[in-house]
């Protein structure tokens, strides 16, 4: 059998099932007395050993089976749990982890797991008050050949069962002898399937050794009984010989039979072989050569439409029409296709914030929400990395110890909360801390100190806040620490979530915490836009933003903290005027201009342009602005005619 | 006719190695149920020639579930796909029905023999 075609899978569940470890690990250190976080782990483990068995990857297996080996011992109440096994448990899933990297790289003979064998073996031979006997014994003159696991070794168990013949008494009956195929796997359970083979002809009786004792170490897969039954010999043979796996059927025990055995033929191949599973796997490259295929076919029929509008009433327009639809029916499907639930990512942050916690000395009680929320699965895999630092942060430095904590008269385990939400058509993820909020004064004067605002500046608002947070290299940390390091920052949390067409948000209170809210359209590739003239040049917005259109120029206009602000319905709306800020100088200034009420969060802007050219959409392009550039653009594109137009950053605009 | 074969395990790796297996010697895969409920509730639908059932599944074991078969439709044709170091449970197994077992790692001849056995 061609194993290489199972590799993909085996890597891509094995992981899957040991994310679900680590998870179940977290609960159960927080429910000790869960039973249901136990059975789970058993339940992964054991998945993941017969999968790395069946790759023949032997050292994984067997540490997955010595794993398997103490939470079986730990289920059946056999070995004690408590905050060491755990820790033990969460090092031999980190192990495991390795493993299945290596054997995936195909150097599972090279993978060692050092000294975890036998500190599982040892956690799994702590006796309780009344010690069972192991189960699993050596010696018991078997081998169930390569296939086989090593087993764990522990006192030998003797049982010894002599195998004798029933006597003969008066009770009519044949007496059968019946002997299993020396590399049999489970010889017992065997034995049994024989049994009942046997009383499916007639009465049976005088089972030796006894039913109840095939489970034994010692049976060795020979075992007689008496059969009241008028079928004749070789039908009894027969009968039993289809149990499988027999080497040996002897009726009436003096004459003893050497059964050959048969390898029957597999059912020939008649109707046309399917398999009608639900649900395939797909690689992620797959996905995305396909989104893209579909992004250029959608710039491809905007360019049809756009000459189809030259031929109204054609063929040409009827068949653009048409084509349209089915475009936009594929691309609806594929968006479908890539969705992926952020639990996907979110999984493996309750472990790296309880090690974190643990290793800085803080309570910390991690919560997560809205794990099922789904985003495009190209944006989720670009998350992991800010989110990760962003609750490396909340710990190191948003949450308090728990002394500080007392001394401000909080509970002492610090809470973080991250969270997924729908939002319109884009996903809010949140990171809320209950710990100290960020110092503003510091803050202020570093960032005065380092010229980033002027000295006329008397106070942080959020949104310079996060300005300043945002530049490159921009650290308060007083001390480095191990685990958010130097350097990396918030800036690089920006950089990628704005690379994804996302904006970040921040809000923080000095002793209530802070909160970052990341805010990302649910597809990359394909963007609905507004598209809006300013002189001679277009800008796109993404519609996902704009909350409604209005005529700028005959609005009641106002004044708010020194900028201009129109008022609609009671609302005072800050404008902002793209062609000052882009410095756009060419073209005339229309009389009448529109402007765009961009909403992010609870924020709005009213953007005011020359004109509005239309809605479509677009292809979205990684854009790596020059330097210089104006933080205003989150992406790039090709328009249906071919020229090249910037995407506007709403978060930045608002 | 192709017999038809209901693939229960709650390893997608082990549902597409079973299915492989069988479909690749002629078998026709109806269906395939990751947990015992799933399992007892695809075979009251489908009706198989033969099930292959995991023994450690969430959400009722592969052996509750060959009880509840067993129980509704006695003429069940169940095949246990055990680990080693199961025996006990496989024991259980034939005890509430299931006509056979195979032993992970899965050798696909043995497979077929036990498919064979269950069906012959």
């Amino acid at each position: 059998m061609d194993l290489n075609k199972y590799a993909a899978l085996f890597l891509s569940e094995s992981r899957e099932h040991l994310t679900t470890c680590n998870r179940l690990l977290l609960d159960w250190e927080r429910e000790p007395g869960s039973t249901e976080a136990v059975a789970g782990l058993f339940r992964a483990i054991h998945s993941l050993k017969g999968m790395a068995a069946t790759m023949g990857y032997g050292r994984l297996a067997e540490l997955a089976h010595r794993t398997e080996h103490l939470l079986d011992a730990i289920r059946g109440g056999r070995a004690p749990a408590g905050p060491t096994v755990v820790d033990l448990l969460l090092k031999a899933v980190d192990a495991l982890e390795r493993g299945v990297d290596d054997a995936a790289a195909g150097a599972d003979a090279g993978f060692d797991p050092g000294e975890l064998p036998a500190a599982l073996e040892a956690a799994a031979a702590v006796p309780m008050l009344a010690p069972k006997p192991a189960r699993v014994a050596k010696g018991s003159g078997r081998k169930g050949g390569k296939t086989s696991l090593p087993a764990t070794p522990s006192a030998p168990v003797p049982v010894a069962v002599p195998v004798q013949l029933p006597e003969f008494g008066d009770v009519a009956g044949r007496v059968v002898r019946v002997e299993i195929r020396p590399d049999a796997p489970l010889p017992g359970a065997r034995a049994h399937l024989a049994l009942r083979r046997a009383e499916q002809l007639g009465k049976v009786t005088g089972v030796m050794p006894p039913a109840a004792a095939f489970d034994a170490p010692g049976f060795d897969g020979r075992f007689t009984f008496r059969l009241e039954t008028p079928i004749g010999e070789t039908q009894i043979v027969a009968a039993i010989e289809a149990a499988g796996e027999i080497a040996n059927v002897a009726v009436d025990a003096d004459t003893v039979q050497t059964a050959e055995w048969r390898v029957p033929t597999a059912a020939a191949p008649s109707a046309t072989p399917s398999a009608r599973s639900g649900q395939v796997r797909v690689d992620r490259r797959r996905l995305d050569a396909l989104m893209s295929q579909v992004g250029e076919l959608v710039v491809a029929r905007n360019r049809l439409l756009e000459l189809a509008q030259h031929q109204p009433g054609s063929e040409l327009e009827a068949l653009g029409a048409r084509i349209s639809r089915l475009v936009s029916d594929l691309q609806a499907e594929i968006i479908e296709a890539r969705m992926t639930p952020v639990w996907q990512v979110f999984d493996r942050f309750p472990r790296a914030v309880r090690d974190l916690a643990r290793q800085l000395g803080k309570q910390v009680r991690f919560e997560m929400e809205g794990e099922g929320i789904e985003l495009d699965r190209a944006i989720l895999d670009e998350l992991g990395d800010p989110l990760l630092h962003l609750l490396r942060n909340a710990v190191d430095h948003g949450l308090e110890t728990p002394e500080e904590r007392h001394v401000h008269g909080k509970p002492s385990e610090g809470r973080l909360v991250l969270s997924a939400a729908r939002e319109r058509s884009s996903v809010a993820i949140r990171i809320q801390d209950d710990g100290r909020g960020i110092d503003r004064r510091a803050i202020l004067a570093k960032a005065k100190r380092e010229g980033i605002v002027g000295p006329e500046v008397e106070l942080l608002t959020d949104d310079l806040l996060l300005k300043v947070l945002g530049r490159p290299g921009f650290s308060t940390a007083e001390r480095v620490s191990s685990v958010s390091g130097r350097g990396v920052g918030i800036d690089v949390v920006l950089t990628r979530v704005r690379a994804q067409g996302g904006a970040v948000e921040i809000a923080s209170t000095p002793g209530a915490g802070t909160t970052f809210t990341l805010r990302l359209p649910l597809t990359l590739a394909i963007l609905r836009v507004l598209t809006a003239r300013i002189g001679t040049e277009r800008y796109l917005l993404p519609l996902s933003y704009v909350a409604e259109t209005v005529d700028f120029d005959t609005q009641p206009a106002t004044e708010v903290k020194g900028r201009e602000a129109i008022v609609l319905r009671d609302r005072i709306i800050p404008t902002v005027h793209l062609r000052a800020l882009l410095g756009v100088a060419g073209g005339v200034v229309p009389a009448r201009r529109p402007g765009l009420v961009l909403e992010v969060g609870d924020r709005r802007s009213a953007v005011v342009v020359d004109a509005l050219v239309g809605q479509q959409e677009v292809v979205v392009e990684p854009f790596d602005a020059p330097r210089g550039t104006p933080p205003l653009f989150s992406g790039a594109t090709i328009l249906a005619d071919g020229t090249p137009a910037l995407i506007l950053d709403a978060a930045a605009l608002v | 006719m192709s017999h038809t074969v209901l693939v229960c395990d709650d390893a997608i790796f082990m549902r597409t190695m079973i299915s492989d297996i069988l479909t690749q010697a002629g078998f026709e895969v109806v269906g395939e149920a990751e947990t015992g409920v799933q399992a007892v509730e695809k075979y009251r639908q489908l009706k198989p020639d033969l099930v292959t059932m995991d023994i450690v599944m969430p959400d009722m074991g592969g052996i509750d579930a060959v009880r509840e078969i067993c129980r509704e439709s006695p003429e069940a044709k169940i095949l246990m796909c055990s680990a080693m170091g199961q025996q006990a449970l496989v024991v259980e197994a034939i005890q509430a029905g299931a006509k056979d077992f195979v032993v992970k790692p899965f050798q696909p001849s043995r497979v077929l023999e036990a498919v064979q056995r269950v069906l012959g």
